[in-house]
């Protein structure tokens, strides 16, 4: 969890690689799963789940999932805390994280590749990435033709349907599944201010009546959880969408305003301070530096919402107060930093 | 490649149910421990810090922990990769070793509470749940008229 150079950071041999092979282990290394219900096969079930990699347009790369063959699909997500392991009846298991399942709209990962295929021309889904094996099983058994019907203008033809990729639809799509994610996001309190400090107290009556985190906050880190199933540049297209404003901007708005009213019987201090102007580059590396953009401590871990690194802000520079927030900001993380997608 | 979870309902219904410690420490290597004996045998209750408050402590350093049930809607599942695959392409299988409703959670010297990562990652599966809702086409057309109008009023 700290940055600290403990032993902890070192990095840890993943225990997938471990079992592939590469390195002999004493006795293979279990795994620990929380795994749906609505996913288990039921006791006449004779099927098996699969575990299958499909592209994770958040990611740009391909990620597991778990897969039933009646079409059910959800992702694999781990849990890996730094310093974890698990003892299993009367055996030590070495491999502390939790691999959990979690439901998931295969239409998100549809969009990836309706945007590459099908932007200028309608193609039926058994047409689409026939080169690539498991994008064209993606589409035709896990995806539910109706649901592209948000994202696609469809033509039908006798039996065939073609679809062609509708970005004013998949915006408002998007946009409604990212209220849905500030709904449960607000529902379960979590706190997602720019202005967190401390999680633990997250729960406590009082912050809970203070209600200090706005609107625009939980938009914010649902747009952010949305992005993470999106094309980077899609996402940027959904936060233009929803009248987002950067971090920083929301950070700096809202310090402007505690000390406007700080300097309300005193003088005014001069809230305008002097800009340094710095070239594009050097503003990414500072953000970049910050932790302000969720880059998780863990060395080992990749990082873990890759649409909310670096848009880099153009054409504006940080103030020495605005780098000196997001030195303050360092270290603060939100929950969607405690998974990565496996 | 494919991976497959080598079990089906049958095997699901009638597999063992395991105990498990989910412990606050790294530890290097697998393998048998005398658990029971060594471990089981030292947890104590401690009420004073609350109920359902469990002690015990890991090679001197002292763990609180609790009886946690997994999230509401899962089953917890020990896997484990018994033949090793020949080459990177060719199947894998994970078996079942056994499955768990509740496990026991410890911290190192904290008493379990809401700020604990794992608590509050699980809110993630709640995010995920809602993510997943479906959208109707009501809504979405609804939602793209109030778009339309908005750009219209703020050109």
């Amino acid at each position: 969890m700290s940055k600290k150079a403990t032993r902890a950071t070192k990095p840890k041999p993943d225990p997938d690689v471990v079992a592939t092979g590469k390195k002999s282990a004493a006795t293979a290394v279990k795994k620990v799963l929380f795994v749906s219900q609505k996913l288990l096969p039921k006791d006449a079930d004779d099927r098996r789940l699969h575990l299958e990699r499909f592209f994770h347009p958040g990611q740009g790369k391909e990620a597991l999932f778990v897969t039933h063959p009646d079409g059910q699909i959800m992702e694999l997500l781990e849990y890996a805390e730094p310093r974890r392991s698990w003892l299993v009846n009367s055996e030590v298991c070495s491999n502390g994280r939790i691999y959990m399942t979690t439901p998931l709209d295969p239409t998100l990962l549809a969009i990836h590749h309706l945007r590459k295929h099908c932007a200028q021309r309608a193609m039926s889904l058994d047409n689409i990435a026939v080169e690539e094996a498991r994008t064209s099983r993606l589409l035709t058994e896990f995806l539910n033709p109706d649901s592209l019907k948000c994202v696609a203008d469809v033509k039908r033809s006798g039996d065939q349907s073609f679809y062609k990729y509708n970005q004013e639809r998949t915006l408002a799509w998007l946009a409604l599944k990212t209220r849905q994610v500030a709904g449960i996001l607000k529902e379960k309190q979590v706190h997602c201010g720019h202005s967190a400090q401390s999680q633990n107290f997250v729960r406590s009556d009082k912050l809970a009546a203070e209600n200090a985190t706005s609107e625009m906050d939980y938009t914010r880190m649902a747009s952010d959880i949305v992005g993470r199933y999106l094309d980077a540049d899609l996402h940027d297209l959904l936060t233009g969408y929803l009248h987002i404003p950067s971090e920083i901007q929301a950070i700096v708005e809202e310090k402007a305003a505690t000390q406007k009213r700080k300097s309300k019987a005193g003088k005014d201090d001069g809230s305008d301070s002097k800009k340094i102007k710095l070239s594009d580059s050097d503003v990414g590396a500072k953000l970049k530096s910050s932790g302000l953009l969720d880059s998780d401590g863990d060395l080992n871990a990749s990082v873990t919402s890759p649409t909310a690194t670096p848009a880099p802000l153009k054409e504006r520079s940080l103030t020495a107060k605005e780098k000196a927030l997001a030195k303050g900001a360092k270290g603060t993380k939100s929950i969607a930093s405690f998974f990565k997608v496996k | 490649m494919s991976i497959t979870l080598d079990f089906n309902g049958k095997n699901l219904a009638k597999s063992k149910s395991l105990d498990l410690h989910y412990l606050p420490a790294k530890v290097d290597g697998d393998g048998e421990a005398n658990v029971e004996e060594y471990f089981n045998n030292y947890t104590r209750e401690a009420a004073e810090f609350g109920t359902g408050v469990l002690t015990n402590a890991l090679r001197g350093y002292p763990l609180m922990g609790e009886r946690l049930k997994v999230p509401e809607g899962y089953r917890g599942l020990v896997l484990q990769e018994t033949d090793k695959p020949l080459s990177e392409s060719s199947d894998r299988q994970l078996r079942l070793t056994g499955v768990f409703d509740e496990f026991t959670y410890w911290n190192y010297d904290k008493v379990p509470s809401n700020g604990d990562a794992y608590r509050q990652a699980l809110v993630m599966a709640d995010v995920a749940q809602a993510l997943s809702q479906p959208i109707s086409e009501q809504d979405l057309e609804a939602e793209i008229a109030r778009n339309k109008e908005n750009t219209k009023e703020s050109p």
